[in-house]
């Protein structure tokens, strides 16, 4: 385990060594190709970077919870949505989406030399513990944008040796069922949720140098 | 700014720039934006908006319109005011699909209680209108 550890972080700072990151859309996660010398040169700063990853996550989960969820569950009225969507016949939830997005992120970046970032959910009210804020800066930023609406936070941590600029976004309860499924969950360490309050944030980390 | 797709760029660290110090939480109530009036019927509306709209129409989440944007508002505030009424009371679909829920989402409000705050976001968003066109 010591020894897959340690090789992993030799494969990260490889990879950081080539000092290249992927601004990229979802679509442009998927495909590598060979690029110019003066498109590799290319610079953008990586606070622009993690704005845009998190542009990118937010209009895809706006757009699955209006077009899909809104639409057939509260329009239509076809079906539902379900935390239990397998056993339910029912729709993901958007936070759901979401999180297995975050999931198959991380797993096809393992084979990518070239993209270096994770984002994940996290909350200070987690109903699944394993969401939790581990770190002090993402602790420090989840409260930051809990109790600053409209802002973001932006820091920087030193985590196993390796530099990460570390971005925390806002995940507010816009419909009932988020609020009342929280508030109503066994395992929730809070139960007065209301609709417009963080939840939660999309902790966005990408290594740097320096 | 703009990326090219699969546009391949070098992060560039800046310690100047990426750490943003705690700022001071400012106290809803004192929000400049959120005017005060003189009228108790949109105190109480005030009073009632900030503790069950602002959350989400202060800050444009999940396309909720923003009073203090007057692009947001000029083609709602022209509507009946019983629709708005309406709306807010039973919820909404708009045409894009976004959602507005029945009461704010807070089932105890009373019918009087989701009007005073519709009246309260009306008075913010015709004031923002009239001070973009004076």
């Amino acid at each position: 385990m010591k020894d897959q550890k340690q090789k992993m972080k030799l494969n990260l700072k490889h990879k950081m060594k080539r000092n290249l990151l992927i601004a990229t859309s979802a679509v442009s996660i998927a495909t590598t190709a060979a690029v110019s010398a003066e498109v590799s040169d290319a610079t953008v700063s990586v606070k622009a970077m993690a704005d845009a990853l998190h542009l990118v996550m937010d209009s895809d989960r706006s757009v699955y919870t209006k077009k899909i969820v809104n639409r057939l569950v509260k329009k239509d009225k076809v079906i539902k949505a379900s935390e239990h969507f397998e056993d339910d016949k029912a729709l993901a939830l958007p936070a759901q989406m979401f999180r297995f997005g975050s999931e198959l992120a991380a797993k096809r970046a393992e084979k990518m030399d070239d993209v270096n970032f994770s984002y994940t959910l996290q909350s200070l009210w987690p109903i699944n513990k394993q969401n939790a804020p581990k770190t002090e800066a993402e602790k420090t930023g989840l409260k930051y944008v809990a109790e600053n609406k409209g802002k973001n936070y932006y820091t920087t941590e030193k985590l196993g040796g390796i530099n990460y600029f570390t971005a925390i976004y806002a995940d507010t309860g816009v419909a009932p069922v988020c609020v009342s499924c929280h508030n109503a969950h066994p395992d929730t360490p809070k139960k007065d949720f209301k609709i417009g309050d963080v939840m939660g944030g999309v902790v966005i980390r990408i290594p740097v140098e320096g | 700014m703009k990326y090219g797709y699969r546009r391949i760029v070098k992060a560039v660290f800046s310690a100047a720039v990426v750490t943003t110090a705690a700022l001071d939480s400012q106290a809803l109530a004192e929000k400049a934006d959120y005017l005060q009036s003189g009228n108790k019927s949109l105190q109480q509306g005030r009073i009632l908006w900030l503790e069950n709209c602002e959350g989400c129409h202060g800050y444009g989440i999940a396309d909720a319109p923003v009073p203090m944007q007057p692009d947001d508002w000029k083609h709602r505030v022209i509507k009946e005011r019983e629709v708005l009424y309406l709306h807010a009371i039973e919820g909404f679909i708009g045409e894009d699909y976004s959602m507005m829920p029945a009461r704010g989402g807070n089932e105890a409000l009373s019918d009087d209680q989701v009007k005073a705050a519709v009246d309260y976001m009306l008075f913010l968003a015709n004031f923002y209108i009239e001070r973009q066109v004076n």
